[in-house]
């Protein structure tokens, strides 16, 4: 017995140490094989499991084969990015050649100086790009990023839910207020969510709600933006406890879960509630109008180059290649994305229809957030006022004057 | 009358410290069997308003689904390598380094073992940008020798704490007896006090290999292209997929079990019973 242990002690501890350094004896030999008959371009994306797939099967292949390239993909997400090029910026090692990020959590790339400034090679964007897409990559005059995926906000609601009330999906503030105070009775509890962390979740909801009224966030006390606070504050009463906590990740368990019958999220969650979670009764609803238009908030995904990238030359050609018409169609038909240029066109699955066609609707509407080197004050100045307005429910006219000052003093430093 | 008064306390106490075991192990394995449960259960049952408790539709699906990703072996890999190297070399720098510790002076020992919690004072995320910078700049990232490197930064005092309190158990007469006998001071810490702080050792080794199985900040920081077990359930955690963030959770919950139940005859409480008549 005594022996047996032994050999399976010996067995493990080989096999333990085979595995720590014989992994690094083969991860180097491929990468001097690859080095012999390829270049490696390392590209950082944050994408789903399917997304993936979609990426390394019908992405990737070509351009490796017409660029004698082998592309490693990495899954890094746009928080963990930033922190990741700042060490490889400071330890003057870019282990990054190409970047895509989210539009949203670009400001810090910029600002902490982690991106190559990409202005003169603005010609490499292609004429048929959506003009709206340029700005989003631009801060002070300069082009840090180039478009490549565009996204938007759907609506999403529990049809059986809302049949059993013999309810609609709002198509306008009143509708949407409606539609909130009537599962409030009925259940004794809100049901209709709005994305209420307070952060920048919040923010895009308030961006839109503000714009719908024909107002300006980055002015906050004007007509618009205190119909929407109004509004806003009349309607947090009949929202479900879970706005608090609600973002772009808890919204799918909310409505999956059903504690939430109404709420907007990013599309990728119809692929988590519906494909994953099989959970058919949740579709979309066409974005509902303010008391001036409909609007919502451009989001998506643009690409960059870190500063210090070894393959830049590369990078510029992946980057041409992301944007091309061939590429945009595979990213439609594939994935469901809405695409970048208005020439590419893709058939996607059947399920997948109706949310692509809530997906299109809204982006018709959808408006880009203004990339000012202030952005934070802006954020933290619209939440706050959210907080006093509809949980403390402080004045809306004097809470909105308070924080346009705090707004209006960031602007003039 | 206060002997009464002892008896009847005592006696509340047997009778209700039972039951109280008994919920408290029921409040400690439910998340783990809800866990398990919304790995193997189909959508329908765990995606509604009022889950069962019970498992009523049994899939693998999920299962499955992880299994041939393709993404959980690497993984699992990497995060057992580091972990048991993380645990065999703090146990063979510590053992010693306590050992000596534990036999200095009071007023010394208690210096040293306060520098050595001294460089725990500061958080992970606010040390694990400038460790990074330097382990890229060693070309040590996406390397398992690199993480294991880093956990040791985080595990060593603690470890070395644990074992000081383990050889300060361990008479110095024991030692002495055995020198006396003919041993040399090597032969007496190798013969005499190593097993006898056996049980000491293999909490500390377990304690260290559960805490680099679990470790994130600096597997976050310090993985590229390889991801380790919590990493990958974060990533699915990130990305809203319920079904395999339990499954992850799960398979990471395996080791932790098997190694627990393999360590668990060193953890007597009653080692040193019986070594000084």
């Amino acid at each position: 017995m005594k022996s047996f242990k032994k050999v399976v002690s010996l067995f493990l501890i080989s096999a333990l140490a085979l595995g720590a350094f014989a992994g690094c004896g083969s991860k180097e030999a491929a990468k001097e094989e690859v080095k012999e008959e390829a270049k490696v371009l390392r590209v950082s994306m944050a994408l789903g499991e399917s997304e993936w797939e979609v990426m390394k099967e019908k992405v990737f292949p070509k351009f490796e084969e017409a660029n004698n390239v082998k592309i490693e993909p990495l899954q890094i997400e746009p928080t963990d990015l930033i922190t990741k090029l700042e060490a490889m910026k400071e330890a003057d090692k870019m282990e990054i050649d190409i970047i895509t990020q989210d539009n949203m959590a670009l400001a810090q790339l910029v600002d902490k100086g982690l991106v190559e400034d990409l202005s003169e090679y603005r010609e490499l964007i292609p004429a048929e790009i959506i003009p709206s897409l340029v700005p989003v990559g631009e801060f002070s005059d300069k082009l840090f990023f180039m478009p490549y995926r565009p996204n938007v906000e759907i609506n999403l609601y529990n049809e059986n839910k809302f049949n059993e009330y013999g309810l609609k999906p709002p198509t306008n503030w009143d509708e949407l207020l409606e539609v909130a105070k009537t599962l409030k009775e009925k259940e004794g509890l809100g049901r209709v969510a709005i994305k209420g962390t307070l952060d920048a979740n919040t923010t895009v909801q308030l961006f839109e709600f503000i714009r719908q009224a024909g107002g300006d966030p980055l002015v906050l006390n004007d007509e618009g933006s205190v119909k929407a606070y109004t509004f806003l504050q009349e309607l947090y009463k009949y929202l479900s406890p879970d706005t608090k906590k609600a973002d772009w990740n808890t919204m799918n368990k909310y409505l999956a879960t059903e504690s939430v019958y109404y709420g907007a999220n990013w599309p990728f969650a119809v692929n988590v509630i519906v494909k994953d979670g099989e959970k058919e009764e949740i579709k979309p609803a066409m974005s509902f109008t303010g008391p001036v238009k409909k609007s919502r908030v451009l989001g998506g995904e643009v690409i960059g180059i870190p500063v210090g990238s070894q393959n830049k030359e590369l990078a510029f050609e992946f980057m041409k290649y992301l944007m091309s018409k061939e590429t945009q169609e595979i990213l439609v038909s594939e994935m469901g994305w809405p695409a970048a240029r208005t020439d590419a066109y893709g058939e996607v699955e059947e399920w997948q229809q109706p949310y692509f066609a809530a997906v299109n609707e809204a982006i018709q509407v959808a408006e880009a957030r203004p990339n000012v080197v202030y952005w934070d004050v802006v954020d933290k100045a619209l939440n706050d006022a959210l907080r006093e307005i509809a949980i403390e429910g402080k004045d809306v006219k004097e809470t909105l004057d308070k924080y346009a000052a705090i707004i209006e003093e960031a602007k003039n430093k | 009358m206060n002997e009464i008064k002892k008896d009847k306390f005592g006696t509340v106490v047997n009778k209700i410290s039972f039951p109280l075991l008994i919920l408290f192990t029921i409040a400690t394995l439910i998340p783990i069997y809800i866990l398990i449960k919304v790995s193997i259960s189909k959508p329908a049952d765990v995606l509604t308003q009022h889950p069962t408790f019970l498992i009523h539709n049994f899939t693998t699906k999920h299962w499955s689904k992880v299994l041939a990703s393709g993404k959980l072996w690497p993984a699992f890999n990497r995060s057992f390598t580091v972990a048991s190297f993380t645990a065999l070399f703090a146990i063979i720098i510590a053992t010693p380094a306590s050992y000596v510790i534990s036999r200095l002076d009071k007023k010394v020992k208690y210096v040293v073992i306060l520098s050595l919690f001294f460089t725990r004072m500061f958080p992970n995320v606010g040390i694990a940008l400038p460790i990074s910078v330097k382990f890229i700049k060693w070309n040590l990232i996406d390397s398992n020798l690199g993480l294991v490197l880093a956990h040791l930064i985080e595990q060593l005092p603690f470890i070395t704490w644990i074992l000081v309190g383990t050889f300060e158990t361990i008479p110095v007469d024991l030692e002495k007896s055995a020198m006396i006998d003919g041993a040399s001071r090597i032969r007496a810490l190798i013969s005499i006090v190593i097993p006898i702080a056996t049980p000491g050792i293999a909490v500390a080794a377990l304690y260290v290999w559960l805490n680099s199985w679990n470790e994130f900040t600096y597997a976050l920081y310090l993985s590229l292209s390889e991801n380790t077990l919590p990493l990958q359930v974060y990533y699915y955690i990130n990305r809203g997929g319920f079904f395999q963030t339990a499954t992850y959770a799960t398979i990471l919950a395996i080791p932790v079990a098997l190694i627990t139940y393999a360590l668990q005859k060193h953890l007597k409480s009653d080692s040193l019973g019986g070594a000084i008549k």
